[in-house]
């Protein structure tokens, strides 16, 4: 959501074309389509082989609580890894440079640092099996009940939306049929999940990690090599655009006015770093699930410090590619609302740059990158709803006292009905494209107040049930409504946003800053007037109250924190090189 | 590895060296006898690389018409695939204790 929901609308307003009257952007070989079928044979053999090891709950819904850190860590940065965002991103560094590198950098490293160091042992040392099962032990059902209520419809509808935006790619690049390409794909994810749960869907992510990024590489690689390196590409830049600045990332944030996005930094610090950023991957079920199933307290709070680093590098195969096509590029790309035939827009420049350097063979491996980024978002949203229906919906409000056996039957159905539904969706966003940009904002809107609400719960022990859930509602209930405020009458973009200038990401940033704080006032205040729990029923899942591991003992480089400083300090260090 | 003593679930980690740190975290398979995902890796990736390495030896006389396509990029990075995959099997493949 952070990077996807943000740009989706511009990424399908490109692809989305109704009449089919875009032409294929590359042609296939024999060998390509081989190397794409090997990657279906091999994901469902993955499920098919982990289904044994498939047996309990545990198993099912979180891997057993096996996973090393390196594999927690590559699942966590993968499922977040998906086509829409690297096609989305690379567009936008082509249409506003490597600004487009805040979402990768101040909107994601900071964030899943403090998830490791400060947040994770109080989801792993709790024993909690979702996001929501946290909010049941901390503030009680009602709490529990509205953030899974709405994740788990959210993330199914988001499903079907990431599906039909999938098939479409599919069709504009190679002509592939749409139906063709919802049904084998999501029948693919729906089995390996359904097979192996927890298990087949990290597993398929880590090698979709691997394949994701074998496939995109080379394009940098060869792009670089074709400027004549870093300083090629920034003269080549300045050359076709003069008088723009594409190739510095602080230096026109002063103002609303002096960048193309229509950002100023206060919002990228406080709204998209502090608030935006903080909520997605400290808070959405679907990422941080991935950490919950490491093996033990110390593998949980490195995972996501292991996740930071891939995460910074992931700029080299989407932000690079993008920065390279205005260097090399012998035509200009359009707004895709601009389109004139025989052109193309700013979010088509990662496919042109594949098909520029890549032939038959590699690439089959490009494509086959794609697919298997689609796959692993759609893995990752089936698992989340199957662990989220069954634990947070089904067990807590329908039916509490199952044997495990069941549990897990469950969570098998309903990773298929979930899919059904995703498919249903999708089939919807097909007839009625307007559709999609409202799934992507309600997704949104419940992020930066659930962070608030998982925030406050974690560090202030006098927080209380009541609190946490008026604060969680104000806070979506006031994201809504500053949403539809805006949508309805335009002008009041600088009652959100604080100008008139503000674009739709500054503005986005803004609600989310407002949602956050109003969140965590409502819950401070209604905390105030309501009883508190005892330190005794808090143990385990506040600050204050429980006993965290001492790391002392352990070595240097074995230390999570250690290893969130060297990362912190590789950040600040980008942050100066391309100030 | 799985014959070091279990560290507890809270705590985690032990005394060891760097090359210690990377084995742990690297080669430890996910459950008893399950193979690693490592060792899925090294197999699409070495299977990849041939495919990719062979069509690059096949079309070496006739490349394709892509930029820069006279550095013979299947050639190198297929190659890089099959050392890749070739690793990773190797050090992930389970072997029987003596």
């Amino acid at each position: 959501m952070t990077h996807a929901t943000m740009l989706s609308s511009m990424t399908l307003a490109m692809f989305f074309d109704p009449g089919g009257a875009a032409a294929r952007m590359m042609s296939l070989h024999p060998v390509d389509y081989a190397i794409i079928v090997i990657y279906f044979v091999m994901v469902l053999a993955i499920g098919f082989y982990l289904k044994k090891y498939t047996q309990s709950g545990e198993d099912f819904f979180l891997a057993g609580r096996e996973m090393t850190a390196w594999v927690a860590g590559l699942s966590f940065v993968s499922a977040n890894l998906g086509t829409l965002e690297l096609m989305g991103w690379a567009g936008n560094a082509y249409q506003y440079g490597i600004m487009a590198a805040h979402w990768y950098w101040v909107g994601a490293i900071p964030a899943m640092l403090f998830l490791g160091i400060v947040m994770m042992p109080f989801y792993y040392i709790s024993k909690t099996h979702s996001v929501p099962g946290y909010l049941q032990m901390r503030y009680g059902r009602a709490a529990s009940g509205l953030s899974a209520v709405s994740f788990a419809v959210m993330t199914i509808l988001m499903s079907g939306v990431n599906m039909f935006a999938m098939a479409l790619v599919m069709k504009v690049m190679l002509g592939w049929n749409l139906n063709f390409s919802i049904w084998v794909s999501s029948l693919t994810v729906g089995v390996y999940v359904a097979l192996g749960g927890l298990f087949s869907a990290i597993f398929n992510e880590v090698v979709q990690f691997f394949l994701i990024w074998f496939g995109a590489l080379l394009i940098p690689i060869l792009g670089l090599t074709e400027s004549g390196g870093w300083s090629g590409v920034v003269a080549r830049i300045h050359q076709n655009f003069p008088n723009q600045d594409f190739t510095h990332m602080w230096r026109p944030m002063a103002h609303f006015a002096d960048n193309p996005m229509g950002v100023q930094w206060v919002g990228i610090v406080f709204g998209l770093g502090a608030v935006l950023s903080m909520g997605y991957w400290t808070t959405d079920f679907l990422v941080v699930q991935r950490v919950i199933s490491a093996k033990d307290v110390r593998a949980a709070k490195l995972a996501p410090v292991i996740g930071s680093f891939f995460k910074m590098a992931v700029p080299l195969i989407v932000i690079l590619p993008g920065l390279l096509g205005l260097a090399v590029l012998p035509f200009h790309l359009v707004p895709a609302s601009a389109m004139q035939p025989g052109q193309h827009s700013f979010d088509e420049v990662l496919p042109l740059m594949l098909a520029r350097y890549c032939g038959p063979g590699l690439l089959g491996l490009g494509i086959t990158a794609l697919i298997a980024g689609f796959m692993s978002g759609m893995a990752g949203n089936v698992s989340a709803f199957a662990t989220v229906w069954t634990y947070d919906i089904y067990r807590a409000f329908m039916r509490k006292d199952a044997s495990d056996r069941h549990y897990v039957t469950m969570g098998r159905w309903c990773t298929m009905i979930g899919l059904l539904i995703s498919i249903g969706a999708a089939y919807i966003v097909t007839h009625f494209g307007s559709i999609m940009d409202y799934v992507q904002a309600l997704f949104s809107f419940f992020i930066a107040p659930l962070f608030g609400t998982v925030l406050i719960g974690m560090l202030w022990k006098r927080a209380t049930g009541p609190g946490g859930f008026w604060g969680l509602l104000a806070g979506t209930v006031s994201s809504i409504g500053m949403f539809t405020m805006v949508e309805l009458d335009p002008s009041k973009v600088s009652l959100v946003a604080l100008s008139p200038l503000a674009k739709p990401l500054a503005v986005d940033m803004w609600r989310a800053l407002w949602s956050g704080i109003i969140c965590v006032v409502v819950t401070a205040v209604v905390s105030l007037m309501t009883k508190p729990k005892t330190d005794v029923q808090l143990v385990g899942l506040v600050y204050g109250a429980t006993e965290l591991p001492s790391e002392g003992h352990l070595p240097l480089v074995k230390r999570p924190i250690f290893w969130a400083g060297v990362s912190l300090s590789l950040f600040l260090v980008l942050q100066w090189i391309f100030w | 590895m799985d014959t070091k003593p279990q560290a507890s679930r809270e705590g985690g980690g032990g005394k060891g060296s760097g090359r210690q740190v990377a084995v742990d975290l690297m080669d430890r398979p996910e459950k008893p006898h399950m193979l690693p995902v490592w060792f899925f890796i090294g197999v699409i990736l070495a299977i990849y690389g041939v495919l990719i390495l062979a069509t690059g030896i096949y079309e070496y006389s006739d490349v394709p018409p892509t930029v820069l396509a006279n550095l013979h990029a299947p050639i190198w990075w297929g190659a890089l695939l099959v050392v890749v995959g070739v690793v990773y099997i190797e050090r992930s493949y389970p072997r029987k204790k003596p």
